[in-house]
């Protein structure tokens, strides 16, 4: 089975500081791939390197076999990446609507795609998230789970083959967790797209997640299964400290 | 005593225990084709009233002329260009130059500025994707100042301390007073064509990547946007429109000298164009530009020496008063329209 998204010796160096030190994996097609580590472990770098908004200072990142290394952010755009950001960074100045319309233009192509089909899509996109009766509302004036799910509407609506969100429950109420969850799960099942799942909560991935992807300090520590990741002494040394089995 | 209060949406004034009421209701003066009449009208009119008129009518619609592709290159770049007379300059002098070597008319000089502009837009276009925030506002700020010393360098060929005279004139009609009221139109026709195609530009898919990058590059990135191919074609098309206009003041005015367009004060009075319009509304440039050209107009005849103190502090209070400008108090009421305004990163 050819992966969709194959990650080799990726590095990234700020300096003489290794962000992401050596770290390799494999996406593959329909899984949610969970992505932990503590504090300062490198996650956002690697989606950072992998969305092409930071190049890789050494490394190679294929997608579906294609080399997508040297590729610029709206080329992988093209090629089916999307991602959502662990701050939410809407549009200030753009209503709803026409946030997810700009997404809906210049995301992957679409063959004969007019101004009003790619409304017609931004409007599908916004009803899907349950933000269709703010389309109007301009993007600042939006509260924090709406942007959240602004966010992930404009990268829906790219048309994305493997989707990046980053910490989906940070700044949210548990209610407002709960239902932002069960829409990842639903875009994941209507539009058949892959998740590259970043979360802190460890408790969200171990549901959700079908394989997870441990880091610290840059490099790769576990990678298997929720139960085997949970298990893994490294990792839980990684989040509790050396001492842990004194306490345990 | 008569009080006056601007509120969100009218203006109160009240007298004593009397009071009236006047709602700023847009359904009538939004309509773009009434301002049209008006405006084509205007020049005939005050060609039987009053001659002067149409001279300030003809620094008003270069005004917004000026304004309305910087509005473009600002929101199409995401980044506020302070140095938009430095194509004037080379418009300008491009036509002046060729004119006055070659004995060639207006026409015949257009096709050369434009070229120049483009081949100087493109040299300078690598500004756009290199330098972001105060860098890119300090390297436009420089390249009119130091086309300015250029042109005290070599004053052979630009005469920088007298200007270039002698170029063939827009019109020639043989009575000054017609020549007037046919320029009068011709800068009135060019404003409505900028108008035209920048609003077109803008309300069009291109219009709507824009407004993205001028809010958020890297995330216009990472959606799919080719941020770097429209930030380069916004910069040459909204400099070359800009370059046109100094192609129209040299054949107007039969002369042409970088030290009346190059310097720091014609750039401050375009900023304020744009500004007191309403933050790069294009619509809001027009009005912007009528509003200064006007107002200095009136200045200049009734302030007389106190003018340039009074001129540039009443459009700091305006400033301060309508941060939105002028066309913000239309799109308070009216924010639903998609209109991109720019966005000031720090």
């Amino acid at each position: 089975m050819v992966p969709l998204l194959k990650v080799m010796n990726l590095v990234k160096r700020f300096g003489g500081i290794v962000a992401v030190n050596d770290v390799s994996f494999e996406i593959y097609k329909g899984e949610t791939l969970g992505f932990i580590g503590p504090n300062g472990a490198g996650k956002s770098t690697v989606v950072n390197c992998l969305t092409g908004y930071l190049p890789a200072s050494a490394g190679k990142v294929e997608m579906n076999g294609v080399d997508i290394s040297h590729m610029k952010p709206h080329e992988r755009a093209h090629m089916g990446l999307a991602r959502t950001y662990q701050i939410p960074r809407p549009f200030p100045e753009l209503t709803a609507l026409t946030s997810v319309l700009a997404s809906s233009i210049s995301g992957k192509k679409r063959i004969n795609q007019s101004f009003q089909d790619a409304m017609y899509d931004a409007t599908h996109y916004l009803e899907f998230v349950g933000l269709f009766s703010k389309r109007n509302i301009l993007a600042r004036d939006l509260t924090f789970y709406e942007l959240r799910m602004l966010e992930l509407a404009r990268a829906l609506a790219t048309t994305p083959q493997l989707i990046f969100i980053d910490e989906v429950m940070a700044g949210l109420n548990p209610g407002e967790a709960k239902s932002a969850i069960r829409m990842i799960r639903r875009a994941k099942e209507e539009f058949g797209i892959t998740v590259f799942w970043i979360e802190h909560v460890m408790a969200v991935l171990m549901e959700a997640a079908d394989r997870i992807v441990a880091i610290n300090y840059g490099a790769k520590l576990a990678e298997g299964t929720p139960d085997e990741v949970v298990n893994n002494d490294d990792v839980i040394e990684a989040y509790l400290g050396r001492g842990w089995r004194e306490y345990a | 005593m008569v009080e006056t209060e601007l509120k969100r949406d009218r203006i109160v004034i009240r007298l004593g225990t009397k009071k009236w009421e006047w709602v700023l209701e847009p359904r009538y003066w939004r309509n773009t084709l009434i301002w049209a009449v008006i405006l084509f009208l205007f020049p005939t009119a005050s060609y039987f009233v009053s001659p002067g008129l149409i001279n300030t009518m003809i620094s008003a619609n270069i005004y917004a002329a000026i304004a309305m592709p910087l509005a473009l290159l600002t929101i199409g770049t995401g980044r506020m260009n302070f140095g938009p007379q430095f194509y004037i300059g080379v418009g300008g002098y491009t036509a002046a130059l060729l004119s006055i070597s070659y004995g060639w008319g207006p026409l015949l000089t257009l096709p050369f500025a434009i070229l120049m502009c483009i081949v100087a837009a493109l040299i300078f276009s690598p500004l756009v994707l290199m330098a972001r925030g105060l860098y890119y506002v300090l390297l436009t700020l420089l390249l009119p100042l130091v086309f300015l010393e250029v042109t005290f360098i070599y004053p052979d060929i630009f005469k920088g301390d007298t200007g270039l005279f002698g170029i063939v004139p827009l019109l020639d009609t043989g009575n000054a007073k017609t020549n007037f009221l046919y320029i009068g139109y011709i800068s009135t026709a060019i404003m409505f064509a900028y108008l035209w195609i920048i609003n077109k530009v803008l309300k069009s898919r291109y219009g709507l990547l824009m407004a993205a990058i001028n809010d958020d590059e890297d995330v216009a990135h990472s959606i799919g946007i080719n941020i770097n191919k429209i930030k380069i074609i916004a910069f040459v098309c909204a400099c070359t429109m800009i370059g046109i206009i100094g192609w129209f003041y040299a054949h107007y005015f039969s002369s042409f000298a970088g030290i009346t367009y190059l310097p720091l004060t014609f750039m401050l009075k375009i900023l304020l164009v744009l500004m007191i319009g309403g933050r790069a509304q294009v619509f809001g440039c027009v009005v912007g530009g009528y509003f200064i050209a006007f107002l200095e107009m009136l200045m200049i005849r009734f302030m007389g020496p106190i003018q340039p103190v009074l001129f540039p502090i009443i459009l700091l209070i305006l400033l301060f008063v309508l941060p939105e400008g002028l066309f913000g108090l239309y799109r308070k009421r009216r924010y639903r329209e998609y209109l991109p305004t720019i966005h000031v990163r720090r």
